[in-house]
Protein backbone atom coordinates (compact mmCIF):
# COMPACT_ATOMS: atom_id res chain seq x y z
CA UNK A 1 0.00 0.00 0.00
CA UNK A 2 1.21 3.47 -0.82
CA UNK A 3 1.23 6.02 1.93
CA UNK A 4 -1.72 8.37 1.64
CA UNK A 5 -0.98 11.79 3.08
CA UNK A 6 -4.08 11.95 5.22
CA UNK A 7 -4.29 14.91 7.55
CA UNK A 8 -3.61 12.59 10.47
CA UNK A 9 -2.08 14.34 13.43
CA UNK A 10 1.65 13.61 13.24
CA UNK A 11 1.58 12.52 16.84
CA UNK A 12 -0.69 9.59 16.01
CA UNK A 13 1.30 8.33 13.04
CA UNK A 14 4.49 8.66 15.00
CA UNK A 15 3.05 6.80 17.98
CA UNK A 16 1.75 4.02 15.76
CA UNK A 17 5.25 3.61 14.36
CA UNK A 18 6.82 3.85 17.78
CA UNK A 19 4.41 1.37 19.30
CA UNK A 20 4.13 -0.93 16.29
CA UNK A 21 5.78 -3.78 18.17
CA UNK A 22 3.45 -3.96 21.20
CA UNK A 23 0.46 -3.58 18.88
CA UNK A 24 1.79 -6.42 16.77
CA UNK A 25 2.22 -8.55 19.90
CA UNK A 26 -1.44 -8.14 20.86
CA UNK A 27 -2.76 -8.22 17.29
CA UNK A 28 -4.02 -11.82 17.18
CA UNK A 29 -5.86 -11.68 20.53
CA UNK A 30 -7.39 -8.30 19.70
CA UNK A 31 -8.56 -9.42 16.25
CA UNK A 32 -9.92 -12.63 17.82
CA UNK A 33 -11.69 -10.57 20.45
CA UNK A 34 -13.36 -8.41 17.81
CA UNK A 35 -14.20 -11.07 15.22
CA UNK A 36 -15.05 -14.02 17.46
CA UNK A 37 -16.44 -12.27 20.51
CA UNK A 38 -17.56 -8.65 20.16
CA UNK A 39 -19.15 -8.94 16.71
CA UNK A 40 -20.96 -12.21 17.60
CA UNK A 41 -22.15 -10.61 20.83
CA UNK A 42 -23.74 -7.71 18.97
CA UNK A 43 -25.11 -9.99 16.23
CA UNK A 44 -26.65 -12.24 18.82
CA UNK A 45 -28.28 -9.29 20.61
CA UNK A 46 -29.70 -8.07 17.29
CA UNK A 47 -30.99 -11.52 16.31
CA UNK A 48 -32.67 -11.87 19.69
CA UNK A 49 -34.91 -9.01 18.52
CA UNK A 50 -35.67 -10.79 15.25
CA UNK A 51 -37.45 -13.74 13.82
CA UNK A 52 -34.51 -15.52 12.24
CA UNK A 53 -34.15 -18.99 10.83
CA UNK A 54 -30.70 -18.54 9.34
CA UNK A 55 -32.12 -19.29 5.91
CA UNK A 56 -34.24 -16.19 5.33
CA UNK A 57 -33.12 -12.68 6.29
CA UNK A 58 -33.98 -11.70 9.88
CA UNK A 59 -37.33 -10.04 10.48
CA UNK A 60 -37.45 -7.47 13.28
CA UNK A 61 -39.99 -8.32 15.97
CA UNK A 62 -38.86 -6.11 18.85
CA UNK A 63 -38.98 -7.75 22.26
CA UNK A 64 -41.36 -10.42 21.03
CA UNK A 65 -38.94 -13.32 21.62
CA UNK A 66 -38.37 -12.25 25.22
CA UNK A 67 -42.09 -11.74 25.84
CA UNK A 68 -42.75 -15.15 24.33
CA UNK A 69 -40.10 -16.74 26.58
CA UNK A 70 -41.48 -15.34 29.80
CA UNK A 71 -45.22 -15.41 29.18
CA UNK A 72 -45.95 -18.12 26.70
CA UNK A 73 -43.24 -20.77 26.91
CA UNK A 74 -43.86 -23.28 29.68
CA UNK A 75 -40.82 -25.37 28.70
CA UNK A 76 -38.51 -22.39 29.07
CA UNK A 77 -40.04 -21.67 32.47
CA UNK A 78 -39.39 -25.27 33.42
CA UNK A 79 -35.86 -24.93 32.09
CA UNK A 80 -35.23 -21.90 34.31
CA UNK A 81 -36.59 -23.75 37.35
CA UNK A 82 -34.68 -26.97 36.56
CA UNK A 83 -31.43 -25.09 36.06
CA UNK A 84 -31.88 -23.16 39.30
CA UNK A 85 -32.66 -26.37 41.18
CA UNK A 86 -29.57 -27.96 39.62
CA UNK A 87 -27.44 -24.99 40.73
CA UNK A 88 -28.90 -24.85 44.27
CA UNK A 89 -28.59 -28.59 44.89
CA UNK A 90 -25.11 -28.81 43.40
CA UNK A 91 -23.89 -25.75 45.29
CA UNK A 92 -25.27 -26.97 48.60
CA UNK A 93 -23.43 -30.29 48.29
CA UNK A 94 -20.28 -29.70 46.20
CA UNK A 95 -18.44 -26.96 48.14
CA UNK A 96 -19.39 -28.57 51.48
CA UNK A 97 -17.89 -31.89 50.38
CA UNK A 98 -14.90 -29.97 49.07
CA UNK A 99 -14.36 -28.23 52.42
CA UNK A 100 -14.83 -31.43 54.45
CA UNK A 101 -12.36 -33.38 52.33
CA UNK A 102 -9.90 -30.47 52.38
CA UNK A 103 -10.09 -30.31 56.21
CA UNK A 104 -9.38 -34.05 56.36
CA UNK A 105 -6.46 -33.76 53.95
CA UNK A 106 -5.07 -30.84 55.94
CA UNK A 107 -4.35 -33.21 58.87
CA UNK A 108 -1.10 -35.12 59.05
CA UNK A 109 -2.16 -38.17 57.05
CA UNK A 110 -0.28 -40.77 55.10
CA UNK A 111 -0.81 -41.13 51.35
CA UNK A 112 -2.35 -37.66 51.12
CA UNK A 113 -1.65 -37.36 47.38
CA UNK A 114 -3.46 -40.66 46.80
CA UNK A 115 -6.73 -39.36 48.28
CA UNK A 116 -6.30 -36.04 46.55
CA UNK A 117 -5.86 -37.81 43.20
CA UNK A 118 -8.99 -39.86 43.85
CA UNK A 119 -11.05 -36.73 44.49
CA UNK A 120 -9.47 -34.79 41.69
CA UNK A 121 -9.35 -37.31 38.85
CA UNK A 122 -12.97 -36.76 37.73
CA UNK A 123 -12.37 -32.99 37.51
CA UNK A 124 -10.13 -33.30 34.50
CA UNK A 125 -12.21 -36.01 32.88
CA UNK A 126 -14.47 -34.88 30.06
CA UNK A 127 -18.11 -34.40 31.03
CA UNK A 128 -19.13 -36.64 28.15
CA UNK A 129 -17.02 -39.44 29.63
CA UNK A 130 -18.43 -38.84 33.10
CA UNK A 131 -21.94 -38.86 31.70
CA UNK A 132 -21.54 -42.10 29.73
CA UNK A 133 -20.15 -43.82 32.81
CA UNK A 134 -23.01 -42.63 35.05
CA UNK A 135 -25.55 -43.48 32.37
CA UNK A 136 -24.39 -47.07 32.67
CA UNK A 137 -24.31 -46.97 36.48
CA UNK A 138 -27.88 -45.58 36.48
CA UNK A 139 -29.16 -48.26 34.10
CA UNK A 140 -32.23 -50.12 35.39
CA UNK A 141 -30.09 -53.23 35.72
CA UNK A 142 -26.93 -51.27 36.35
CA UNK A 143 -24.45 -51.43 39.20
CA UNK A 144 -26.25 -49.04 41.56
CA UNK A 145 -29.59 -50.86 41.38
CA UNK A 146 -27.90 -54.27 41.62
CA UNK A 147 -26.02 -53.26 44.76
CA UNK A 148 -29.13 -51.66 46.28
CA UNK A 149 -31.06 -54.83 45.51
CA UNK A 150 -28.77 -56.88 47.74
CA UNK A 151 -29.86 -54.56 50.56
CA UNK A 152 -33.48 -55.18 49.64
CA UNK A 153 -34.10 -51.80 48.02
CA UNK A 154 -36.44 -51.83 45.02
CA UNK A 155 -35.09 -50.76 41.61
CA UNK A 156 -34.97 -47.01 41.13
CA UNK A 157 -35.58 -45.38 37.74
CA UNK A 158 -32.62 -43.06 38.18
CA UNK A 159 -33.00 -41.38 34.83
CA UNK A 160 -36.44 -42.61 33.78
CA UNK A 161 -38.45 -41.13 36.63
CA UNK A 162 -39.24 -37.43 36.21
CA UNK A 163 -38.95 -36.90 39.96
CA UNK A 164 -35.51 -38.44 40.27
CA UNK A 165 -33.72 -37.70 36.98
CA UNK A 166 -32.52 -34.19 37.84
CA UNK A 167 -31.23 -35.33 41.23
CA UNK A 168 -29.36 -38.18 39.55
CA UNK A 169 -27.68 -35.70 37.23
CA UNK A 170 -26.78 -33.50 40.21
CA UNK A 171 -25.13 -36.49 41.94
CA UNK A 172 -23.04 -37.32 38.86
CA UNK A 173 -22.09 -33.65 38.47
CA UNK A 174 -21.07 -33.28 42.12
CA UNK A 175 -18.96 -36.44 41.83
CA UNK A 176 -17.28 -34.88 38.81
CA UNK A 177 -16.69 -31.44 40.25
CA UNK A 178 -16.11 -31.29 44.00
CA UNK A 179 -12.45 -32.31 43.73
CA UNK A 180 -11.78 -28.86 42.32
CA UNK A 181 -13.12 -27.35 45.53
CA UNK A 182 -11.12 -29.83 47.63
CA UNK A 183 -7.89 -28.74 45.98
CA UNK A 184 -8.66 -25.03 46.17
CA UNK A 185 -9.72 -25.22 49.84
CA UNK A 186 -6.72 -27.35 50.73
CA UNK A 187 -4.33 -24.79 49.23
CA UNK A 188 -6.14 -22.03 51.10
CA UNK A 189 -6.00 -23.95 54.40
CA UNK A 190 -2.29 -24.52 53.98
CA UNK A 191 -1.70 -20.80 53.49
CA UNK A 192 -3.26 -19.87 56.86
CA UNK A 193 -0.35 -18.89 59.15
CA UNK A 194 0.33 -21.51 61.81
CA UNK A 195 0.97 -18.80 64.43
CA UNK A 196 -2.72 -17.89 64.42
CA UNK A 197 -3.62 -21.37 65.68
CA UNK A 198 -0.76 -21.41 68.17
CA UNK A 199 -1.88 -18.10 69.63
CA UNK A 200 -5.46 -19.35 69.85
CA UNK A 201 -4.36 -22.51 71.64
CA UNK A 202 -2.44 -20.47 74.19
CA UNK A 203 -5.64 -18.48 74.72
CA UNK A 204 -7.38 -21.77 75.37
CA UNK A 205 -9.51 -21.94 72.21
CA UNK A 206 -10.70 -25.48 71.36
CA UNK A 207 -11.01 -27.02 67.93
CA UNK A 208 -14.49 -25.66 67.31
CA UNK A 209 -13.58 -22.12 68.30
CA UNK A 210 -10.42 -22.25 66.18
CA UNK A 211 -12.45 -23.32 63.18
CA UNK A 212 -15.03 -20.61 63.72
CA UNK A 213 -12.73 -17.70 64.51
CA UNK A 214 -9.64 -18.52 62.44
CA UNK A 215 -10.31 -21.06 59.69
CA UNK A 216 -13.65 -19.81 58.39
CA UNK A 217 -12.76 -16.07 58.30
CA UNK A 218 -9.45 -16.85 56.56
CA UNK A 219 -11.27 -18.94 53.97
CA UNK A 220 -13.93 -16.33 53.27
CA UNK A 221 -12.50 -14.97 49.99
CA UNK A 222 -11.88 -18.48 48.68
CA UNK A 223 -15.38 -19.57 49.66
CA UNK A 224 -16.82 -16.63 47.73
CA UNK A 225 -14.66 -17.51 44.72
CA UNK A 226 -15.69 -21.16 44.81
CA UNK A 227 -19.40 -20.39 45.01
CA UNK A 228 -19.42 -17.73 42.30
CA UNK A 229 -17.35 -19.82 39.88
CA UNK A 230 -19.52 -22.82 40.71
CA UNK A 231 -22.79 -20.98 40.18
CA UNK A 232 -21.66 -19.46 36.88
CA UNK A 233 -20.44 -22.84 35.63
CA UNK A 234 -23.50 -24.76 36.81
CA UNK A 235 -25.93 -22.37 35.15
CA UNK A 236 -24.34 -23.40 31.84
CA UNK A 237 -24.88 -27.15 32.37
CA UNK A 238 -25.27 -28.92 29.04
CA UNK A 239 -23.04 -31.95 28.35
CA UNK A 240 -24.51 -34.10 31.15
CA UNK A 241 -28.05 -33.37 30.01
CA UNK A 242 -27.24 -34.05 26.37
CA UNK A 243 -25.72 -37.45 27.09
CA UNK A 244 -27.72 -38.70 30.07
CA UNK A 245 -31.28 -37.54 29.55
CA UNK A 246 -31.74 -35.36 26.43
CA UNK A 247 -33.75 -33.06 28.68
CA UNK A 248 -36.31 -35.73 29.56
CA UNK A 249 -38.34 -37.46 30.85
CA UNK A 250 -41.13 -34.94 30.20
CA UNK A 251 -38.72 -31.97 30.29
CA UNK A 252 -37.78 -32.73 33.88
CA UNK A 253 -34.08 -32.19 33.08
CA UNK A 254 -34.36 -29.56 30.35
CA UNK A 255 -31.95 -26.77 31.29
CA UNK A 256 -31.44 -23.30 29.81
CA UNK A 257 -28.51 -24.24 27.58
CA UNK A 258 -30.04 -27.57 26.56
CA UNK A 259 -33.21 -25.73 25.54
CA UNK A 260 -31.13 -23.18 23.64
CA UNK A 261 -29.46 -26.08 21.83
CA UNK A 262 -32.80 -27.59 20.78
CA UNK A 263 -33.96 -24.20 19.46
CA UNK A 264 -30.71 -23.89 17.52
CA UNK A 265 -31.34 -27.31 16.01
CA UNK A 266 -34.92 -26.24 15.12
CA UNK A 267 -33.39 -23.24 13.29
CA UNK A 268 -35.13 -20.77 15.57
CA UNK A 269 -31.96 -18.73 15.83
CA UNK A 270 -33.57 -15.47 16.99
CA UNK A 271 -35.38 -17.26 19.78
CA UNK A 272 -32.23 -19.17 20.76
CA UNK A 273 -30.31 -15.88 20.88
CA UNK A 274 -32.90 -14.45 23.25
CA UNK A 275 -32.40 -17.48 25.52
CA UNK A 276 -28.64 -16.86 25.40
CA UNK A 277 -29.15 -13.28 26.52
CA UNK A 278 -31.41 -14.31 29.40
CA UNK A 279 -28.62 -16.65 30.53
CA UNK A 280 -26.10 -13.83 30.09
CA UNK A 281 -28.23 -11.54 32.27
CA UNK A 282 -28.36 -14.15 35.05
CA UNK A 283 -24.58 -14.67 34.94
CA UNK A 284 -23.85 -10.93 34.87
CA UNK A 285 -25.61 -10.62 38.23
CA UNK A 286 -23.26 -13.17 39.80
CA UNK A 287 -20.16 -11.73 38.09
CA UNK A 288 -21.17 -8.32 39.43
CA UNK A 289 -21.52 -9.70 42.96
CA UNK A 290 -18.06 -11.22 42.68
CA UNK A 291 -16.55 -7.97 41.42
CA UNK A 292 -18.16 -6.05 44.26
CA UNK A 293 -16.88 -8.47 46.86
CA UNK A 294 -13.34 -8.70 45.49
CA UNK A 295 -13.17 -4.90 45.25
CA UNK A 296 -14.25 -4.68 48.89
CA UNK A 297 -11.27 -6.84 49.74
CA UNK A 298 -8.75 -4.83 47.72
CA UNK B 1 -3.25 -41.82 84.05
CA UNK B 2 -5.22 -38.96 82.54
CA UNK B 3 -3.12 -39.28 79.36
CA UNK B 4 -4.52 -42.70 78.58
CA UNK B 5 -8.08 -41.74 77.58
CA UNK B 6 -6.86 -38.78 75.53
CA UNK B 7 -4.51 -40.81 73.33
CA UNK B 8 -7.20 -43.43 73.06
CA UNK B 9 -9.63 -40.79 71.85
CA UNK B 10 -7.02 -39.41 69.48
CA UNK B 11 -6.21 -42.77 68.00
CA UNK B 12 -9.86 -43.66 67.53
CA UNK B 13 -10.32 -40.27 65.84
CA UNK B 14 -7.44 -41.10 63.51
CA UNK B 15 -8.96 -44.47 62.70
CA UNK B 16 -12.23 -42.79 61.74
CA UNK B 17 -10.29 -40.25 59.66
CA UNK B 18 -8.51 -43.00 57.73
CA UNK B 19 -11.69 -45.03 57.27
CA UNK B 20 -13.46 -42.00 55.81
CA UNK B 21 -10.51 -41.02 53.60
CA UNK B 22 -9.90 -44.50 52.24
CA UNK B 23 -13.61 -45.29 51.94
CA UNK B 24 -14.46 -42.10 50.09
CA UNK B 25 -11.45 -42.49 47.79
CA UNK B 26 -12.56 -45.99 46.86
CA UNK B 27 -16.10 -44.75 46.32
CA UNK B 28 -14.75 -42.04 44.03
CA UNK B 29 -12.77 -44.54 41.99
CA UNK B 30 -15.58 -47.10 41.56
CA UNK B 31 -17.14 -45.43 38.49
CA UNK B 32 -13.74 -45.41 36.75
CA UNK B 33 -13.01 -48.96 37.82
CA UNK B 34 -16.42 -50.10 36.66
CA UNK B 35 -16.02 -48.54 33.24
CA UNK B 36 -12.62 -50.20 32.73
CA UNK B 37 -13.94 -53.55 33.94
CA UNK B 38 -17.02 -53.31 31.73
CA UNK B 39 -14.91 -52.51 28.68
CA UNK B 40 -13.05 -55.81 29.22
CA UNK B 41 -16.19 -57.97 29.47
CA UNK B 42 -18.35 -59.76 26.99
CA UNK B 43 -21.58 -57.82 26.55
CA UNK B 44 -23.67 -60.61 28.10
CA UNK B 45 -21.83 -60.22 31.42
CA UNK B 46 -22.30 -56.43 31.68
CA UNK B 47 -25.56 -56.36 33.61
CA UNK B 48 -25.36 -59.42 35.81
CA UNK B 49 -26.65 -59.85 39.33
CA UNK B 50 -24.58 -60.14 41.45
CA UNK B 51 -22.21 -57.78 39.59
CA UNK B 52 -19.11 -59.31 38.07
CA UNK B 53 -16.31 -57.26 39.71
CA UNK B 54 -13.54 -58.98 37.77
CA UNK B 55 -14.12 -59.69 34.09
CA UNK B 56 -14.36 -63.40 33.38
CA UNK B 57 -13.39 -64.02 30.64
CA UNK B 58 -11.26 -60.92 30.15
CA UNK B 59 -11.55 -59.90 26.51
CA UNK B 60 -10.18 -57.13 24.27
CA UNK B 61 -12.88 -57.57 21.65
CA UNK B 62 -14.62 -54.27 22.54
CA UNK B 63 -11.47 -52.24 21.98
CA UNK B 64 -10.80 -54.06 18.75
CA UNK B 65 -14.35 -53.33 17.68
CA UNK B 66 -14.34 -49.57 18.35
CA UNK B 67 -10.87 -49.18 16.85
CA UNK B 68 -11.44 -51.21 13.70
CA UNK B 69 -15.19 -51.27 12.99
CA UNK B 70 -15.69 -47.70 14.20
CA UNK B 71 -13.55 -44.65 13.48
CA UNK B 72 -12.30 -44.27 17.06
CA UNK B 73 -8.67 -44.21 15.95
CA UNK B 74 -9.63 -41.34 13.66
CA UNK B 75 -11.45 -39.48 16.48
CA UNK B 76 -8.38 -40.00 18.60
CA UNK B 77 -6.09 -38.55 15.92
CA UNK B 78 -8.46 -35.59 15.44
CA UNK B 79 -8.50 -34.87 19.17
CA UNK B 80 -4.72 -35.06 19.41
CA UNK B 81 -4.20 -32.85 16.38
CA UNK B 82 -6.71 -30.18 17.40
CA UNK B 83 -5.63 -30.10 21.03
CA UNK B 84 -1.94 -29.83 20.10
CA UNK B 85 -2.53 -27.12 17.49
CA UNK B 86 -4.69 -25.06 19.83
CA UNK B 87 -2.30 -25.48 22.76
CA UNK B 88 0.70 -24.46 20.67
CA UNK B 89 -1.12 -21.37 19.42
CA UNK B 90 -2.09 -20.41 22.98
CA UNK B 91 1.45 -20.74 24.28
CA UNK B 92 2.69 -18.39 21.58
CA UNK B 93 -0.11 -15.83 21.26
CA UNK B 94 -1.24 -15.67 24.89
CA UNK B 95 2.30 -15.31 26.22
CA UNK B 96 3.26 -12.76 23.59
CA UNK B 97 0.20 -10.61 24.32
CA UNK B 98 0.66 -11.09 28.06
CA UNK B 99 4.22 -9.82 27.70
CA UNK B 100 2.97 -6.69 25.93
CA UNK B 101 0.31 -6.09 28.57
CA UNK B 102 2.66 -6.76 31.48
CA UNK B 103 5.93 -5.17 30.41
CA UNK B 104 5.53 -2.82 27.43
CA UNK B 105 4.01 0.64 27.42
CA UNK B 106 1.69 1.74 24.64
CA UNK B 107 -1.35 3.98 24.34
CA UNK B 108 -4.62 2.22 25.08
CA UNK B 109 -2.97 -0.69 26.87
CA UNK B 110 -5.00 -0.54 30.06
CA UNK B 111 -8.24 0.21 28.20
CA UNK B 112 -7.82 -2.77 25.88
CA UNK B 113 -6.98 -5.01 28.81
CA UNK B 114 -10.05 -3.78 30.67
CA UNK B 115 -12.29 -4.60 27.69
CA UNK B 116 -10.75 -8.09 27.65
CA UNK B 117 -11.52 -8.60 31.32
CA UNK B 118 -15.12 -7.51 30.73
CA UNK B 119 -15.37 -9.88 27.76
CA UNK B 120 -14.29 -12.72 30.06
CA UNK B 121 -17.77 -12.54 31.60
CA UNK B 122 -19.59 -13.28 28.34
CA UNK B 123 -20.75 -16.89 28.35
CA UNK B 124 -19.82 -18.84 25.23
CA UNK B 125 -23.48 -19.62 24.49
CA UNK B 126 -24.10 -15.95 23.63
CA UNK B 127 -21.57 -16.13 20.79
CA UNK B 128 -22.35 -19.65 19.73
CA UNK B 129 -24.85 -18.99 16.95
CA UNK B 130 -23.16 -15.98 15.31
CA UNK B 131 -19.85 -17.82 15.57
CA UNK B 132 -21.41 -20.72 13.71
CA UNK B 133 -22.64 -18.31 11.04
CA UNK B 134 -19.17 -16.75 10.72
CA UNK B 135 -17.67 -20.20 10.24
CA UNK B 136 -20.29 -20.93 7.60
CA UNK B 137 -19.55 -17.63 5.82
CA UNK B 138 -15.84 -18.53 5.67
CA UNK B 139 -16.80 -22.07 4.51
CA UNK B 140 -15.01 -23.40 7.59
CA UNK B 141 -17.79 -25.50 9.08
CA UNK B 142 -16.85 -29.14 8.96
CA UNK B 143 -13.13 -28.39 8.78
CA UNK B 144 -10.34 -28.38 11.34
CA UNK B 145 -10.20 -24.61 10.87
CA UNK B 146 -13.50 -24.19 12.72
CA UNK B 147 -12.06 -26.05 15.69
CA UNK B 148 -8.73 -24.21 15.69
CA UNK B 149 -8.99 -20.64 14.37
CA UNK B 150 -11.56 -19.27 16.87
CA UNK B 151 -9.44 -20.84 19.63
CA UNK B 152 -6.00 -19.43 18.80
CA UNK B 153 -5.92 -17.42 22.01
CA UNK B 154 -7.95 -16.97 25.14
CA UNK B 155 -8.46 -14.03 27.43
CA UNK B 156 -8.09 -16.29 30.43
CA UNK B 157 -4.71 -17.49 29.14
CA UNK B 158 -3.49 -13.92 28.58
CA UNK B 159 -4.66 -12.97 32.07
CA UNK B 160 -2.94 -15.98 33.63
CA UNK B 161 0.35 -15.33 31.82
CA UNK B 162 0.23 -11.60 32.53
CA UNK B 163 0.00 -12.30 36.27
CA UNK B 164 3.00 -14.54 35.90
CA UNK B 165 5.11 -12.21 33.73
CA UNK B 166 4.55 -9.25 36.05
CA UNK B 167 6.94 -10.94 38.49
CA UNK B 168 9.88 -10.88 36.04
CA UNK B 169 12.20 -8.01 37.04
CA UNK B 170 12.42 -5.19 34.50
CA UNK B 171 16.20 -5.02 34.93
CA UNK B 172 16.56 -8.37 33.20
CA UNK B 173 14.61 -7.14 30.19
CA UNK B 174 16.53 -3.86 30.08
CA UNK B 175 19.83 -5.71 30.24
CA UNK B 176 18.81 -7.78 27.21
CA UNK B 177 17.73 -4.62 25.36
CA UNK B 178 21.06 -2.93 26.08
CA UNK B 179 22.75 -6.02 24.67
CA UNK B 180 20.99 -5.20 21.41
CA UNK B 181 18.05 -7.60 21.58
CA UNK B 182 14.96 -6.63 19.61
CA UNK B 183 11.66 -6.68 21.53
CA UNK B 184 10.89 -10.09 20.01
CA UNK B 185 14.40 -11.22 20.88
CA UNK B 186 13.79 -10.22 24.50
CA UNK B 187 10.57 -12.21 24.41
CA UNK B 188 12.18 -15.29 22.91
CA UNK B 189 15.44 -15.33 24.84
CA UNK B 190 14.50 -13.89 28.22
CA UNK B 191 10.73 -13.95 28.76
CA UNK B 192 9.85 -17.38 27.36
CA UNK B 193 12.47 -19.32 29.37
CA UNK B 194 11.52 -17.51 32.58
CA UNK B 195 7.81 -18.06 31.90
CA UNK B 196 8.13 -21.84 31.57
CA UNK B 197 6.39 -22.73 34.87
CA UNK B 198 3.48 -20.45 33.93
CA UNK B 199 3.45 -21.93 30.44
CA UNK B 200 3.16 -25.41 31.95
CA UNK B 201 -0.05 -24.31 33.65
CA UNK B 202 -1.29 -22.69 30.45
CA UNK B 203 -0.58 -25.88 28.48
CA UNK B 204 -2.50 -27.99 30.97
CA UNK B 205 -5.53 -25.71 31.02
CA UNK B 206 -5.66 -25.33 27.27
CA UNK B 207 -5.03 -28.97 26.43
CA UNK B 208 -7.62 -30.14 28.95
CA UNK B 209 -10.22 -27.59 27.82
CA UNK B 210 -9.76 -28.44 24.15
CA UNK B 211 -9.61 -32.19 24.69
CA UNK B 212 -12.84 -32.18 26.72
CA UNK B 213 -14.73 -29.54 24.71
CA UNK B 214 -18.09 -30.75 23.49
CA UNK B 215 -20.70 -28.12 22.61
CA UNK B 216 -18.68 -26.27 19.94
CA UNK B 217 -17.34 -29.33 18.06
CA UNK B 218 -20.77 -30.93 18.35
CA UNK B 219 -22.31 -27.96 16.55
CA UNK B 220 -19.68 -27.01 14.01
CA UNK B 221 -18.66 -30.48 12.81
CA UNK B 222 -21.08 -32.96 11.29
CA UNK B 223 -18.86 -35.24 9.29
CA UNK B 224 -17.81 -38.26 11.28
CA UNK B 225 -14.30 -38.13 9.87
CA UNK B 226 -13.66 -34.89 11.76
CA UNK B 227 -15.27 -35.76 15.10
CA UNK B 228 -13.22 -35.32 18.22
CA UNK B 229 -13.36 -38.03 20.90
CA UNK B 230 -16.16 -36.58 23.07
CA UNK B 231 -18.39 -36.02 20.03
CA UNK B 232 -17.61 -39.50 18.70
CA UNK B 233 -18.29 -41.00 22.11
CA UNK B 234 -21.65 -39.22 22.40
CA UNK B 235 -22.57 -40.54 18.96
CA UNK B 236 -21.50 -44.07 19.88
CA UNK B 237 -23.66 -43.74 22.98
CA UNK B 238 -26.72 -42.76 20.94
CA UNK B 239 -26.40 -45.44 18.25
CA UNK B 240 -28.67 -48.33 19.06
CA UNK B 241 -26.31 -50.71 17.36
CA UNK B 242 -23.53 -50.34 19.91
CA UNK B 243 -23.53 -52.14 23.22
CA UNK B 244 -22.52 -51.06 26.70
CA UNK B 245 -19.18 -52.89 26.70
CA UNK B 246 -18.19 -51.17 23.44
CA UNK B 247 -19.33 -47.80 24.75
CA UNK B 248 -17.10 -48.29 27.77
CA UNK B 249 -14.15 -49.16 25.54
CA UNK B 250 -14.75 -45.84 23.78
CA UNK B 251 -15.10 -44.10 27.14
CA UNK B 252 -11.79 -45.45 28.41
CA UNK B 253 -10.05 -44.43 25.19
CA UNK B 254 -11.46 -40.91 25.55
CA UNK B 255 -10.53 -40.52 29.22
CA UNK B 256 -7.16 -42.26 29.31
CA UNK B 257 -4.92 -39.63 27.64
CA UNK B 258 -6.03 -36.90 30.07
CA UNK B 259 -5.57 -39.21 33.02
CA UNK B 260 -2.04 -40.08 31.91
CA UNK B 261 -1.17 -36.42 31.38
CA UNK B 262 -2.59 -35.67 34.82
CA UNK B 263 -0.66 -38.38 36.63
CA UNK B 264 2.59 -37.13 35.09
CA UNK B 265 1.96 -33.43 35.68
CA UNK B 266 -0.05 -33.61 38.89
CA UNK B 267 1.91 -30.91 40.69
CA UNK B 268 1.52 -28.38 37.86
CA UNK B 269 -2.17 -29.23 37.52
CA UNK B 270 -2.91 -28.54 41.16
CA UNK B 271 -0.70 -25.46 41.42
CA UNK B 272 -2.30 -24.06 38.29
CA UNK B 273 -5.82 -24.73 39.50
CA UNK B 274 -5.21 -23.12 42.86
CA UNK B 275 -3.10 -20.16 41.66
CA UNK B 276 -6.11 -18.51 40.06
CA UNK B 277 -8.32 -19.06 43.09
CA UNK B 278 -5.93 -17.76 45.71
CA UNK B 279 -4.79 -14.69 43.78
CA UNK B 280 -8.13 -13.86 42.20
Amino acid sequence: MTAIPLPLPRRVTRSVKKYAIPYLFIAVPVISLIVFLLIPMVASLWWSLNDYSGLQPPKFVGLNNYIQLFTNDKIFGKGLVNTTVFVLLGMSIGPTLGLLTALMLNQKVRFRSFYRTAYYLPVMTSLVVVSTIWLMLYNRNGLINTVLQTFGVAKVGWLSSPHVALISIVIASVWQGFGFETVVFLAALQSIPRELYEAAMIDGAGGGAQFRYITLPSLRPVIVFVYIIGIIGSYQVFDQIYVMSSGGPVYSTTTIVYYLFTKFMDLRLGYASAIAYVLFAILVVFSYIQMRISRERA
Amino acid sequence: MSVQPKTFRNSSKRIILYVVLVGSSILMMIPFYWSVVTSLKLEKFVFTSPPQWIPNPLVWVNYIHVLTKMPFARYFANSVFVALAVTLAHVFFDTLAAYAFAKLKFPGRDQIFFVMLLALMVPFQVNLIPLYKIMAAFHWTNTYLALIIPNLTSIFGIFLMRQFLMTIPNELLDAARIDGCSEFGVFRKVVLPLALPGIATLIIFTFMGTWNDFLWPRIVINSEKLFTLPVGLALLQMKNTSNEAQIMAGTVLTALPMIIVFLFMQRQFIEGMTAGALKG
